[in-house]
């Protein structure tokens, strides 16, 4: 299995660890650390901390709950671990566990498999991108990413964060090159123009929309901006 | 037995014995085995507040960290039973059973598609193992970690002799030795210990 030379934070990785990141965010730092052990050690590591954190917190002003013992040990308990919405992940009952794309087929981490099990549908953007959304949740447009070898993405600039998991193949851009299991994190700062020689699937998560800064590619910036807003309006 | 990796992804928090009543993995364990409910109130006393205080942090809603609360707790009394050892201290267990309720408690709040769940995310380090270890020897491995977790139950002689033999892997004799005792006091304390094990899992002799 190949390393990877981009990991999250320790940060990104504690906050996960606690249950405080989008669920777009979590799916892509699930699958990057299900690929790579060095992050699986970590944010176990973190998981800990963040326990021993929690064990010293006091409560000072907060109702008092006792009233629900009475309730809660009325009910009969569990034998066996619960089935329902954690069945275990079988290739054979999701409708996506692998990727082909030309003559490459890739399988998912487990999580993405998931993601995906709905089915995916891709479209072709310019310069040789296709695109498959995921919805995930209300807060973050999530999307497979395959470019096509020798393609390129148009110069664009993050209206926020945007972190791209590298599942097969490579891609570069200014910063450097990115292979296999690379996690990486752009925020909007970063002005950037992806290409790839070989060609490469990637995995993405935005938390708000990607502006073109550049030529006609920047026509699809109300489109995409109008697309995000209907994914995302579903807000509470 | 356990590769280094199996070891390093298990939480490495240490227990920590609160006040000088019985550690939360006692009373955890009581809780599955014999629906104590003693046992519970002292759980529920000594988690409820931190559980509420992350409710209040994750979703800075008081309705909702209540919720939490109650439904955190109940996870902890339906599923003690499937609670062991092997699955770290009780505290990071009733960690992550709370972080995992919460996310998916804010998920249905925000209407989000239900294709994820936090058990997708943060799977149960044990889950791959676990279903693989149960195809190929079914129901034995239920019973050695039942084994492993009864056997801290046993009288501190038998528990003794227990390791002796099966864990420093010693003849009887030299266990004898070891213990200072003789050989036919520790026969008859681990044919003891092995029919009190037997009788704890349910298995006929």
């Amino acid at each position: 299995m190949t390393t990877a030379n981009f990991h999250p934070s320790d940060d990104i990785l504690r906050d996960f660890a606690q249950g405080n990141v989008t669920t777009g965010m979590s799916v892509a730092l699930s699958a990057h650390i299900e690929l790579c052990s060095s992050c699986r050690t970590r944010s176990s590591e973190l998981e800990s901390e963040s326990i021993m954190e929690w064990l010293k917190l006091e409560g000072d002003s907060e109702p008092d709950f006792s009233g629900m013992i009475d309730t809660i040990t009325a009910l009969p308990q569990l034998t066996t671990e619960p089935q329902i919405n954690s069945a275990p992940v079988n290739s054979d009952d999701l409708a996506v566990s692998e990727i082909h794309m030309l003559d490459r087929s890739f399988t998912l981490p487990r999580v993405l498999a998931r993601a995906a099990s709905n089915g995916l549908k891709w479209n072709k953007l310019a310069g040789g991108i296709n695109q498959a959304q995921v919805q995930i949740d209300n807060e973050t447009q999530c999307e497979f990413l395959y470019m096509t070898p020798g393609s390129q993405v148009p110069v664009h600039r993050h209206q926020g964060n945007e972190v791209t998991l590298v599942l097969d193949g490579a891609f570069e851009d200014q910063f450097g090159h990115y292979g296999p299991s690379d996690f990486l994190v752009r925020n909007k700062r970063d002005q950037h123009q992806p290409s790839t020689e070989e060609g490469c699937l990637c995995f993405a998560v935005l938390d708000s929309p990607l502006t073109f800064t550049s030529g006609l590619a920047r026509l699809f910036n109300p489109i995409n901006n109008y697309r995000f807003r209907r994914a995302t309006s579903q807000r509470f | 037995m356990n590769s280094i990796e199996e070891v390093t992804s298990k939480p490495a928090v240490e227990s920590v014995k609160t006040d000088d009543g019985p550690s939360d993995e006692e009373l955890l364990l009581a809780v599955g085995v014999s629906q104590d409910r003693r046992a519970f109130n002292l759980l529920f006393a000594r988690f409820s507040k931190r559980i509420f205080a992350m409710g209040m942090k994750l979703t800075r809603n008081e309705q909702l960290a209540q919720d939490l609360v109650q439904e955190a707790l109940m996870t902890v009394w339906t599923k003690a039973p499937l609670y062991d050892l092997d699955r770290g201290t009780a505290q990071s267990w009733i960690f992550t059973l709370t972080r995992n309720r919460c996310f998916d408690m804010l998920r249905k709040k925000k209407r989000q598609p239900q294709t994820i769940s936090a058990d997708d995310i943060w799977p149960q380090e044990s889950d791959a193992e676990m279903s693989v270890v149960h195809e190929e020897q079914g129901s034995q491995a239920v019973e050695v970690a039942q084994i492993e977790r009864l056997y801290e139950h046993l009288p501190d002689a038998q528990q003794a002799v227990i390791e002796q033999i099966y864990i420093f892997d010693r003849t009887h004799e030299e266990a004898a030795a070891e213990l200072a005792i003789p050989l036919g006091t520790l026969k008859s304390r681990l044919r003891l210990a092995v029919a009190k094990l037997r009788t704890m899992i349910g298995v006929e002799q």
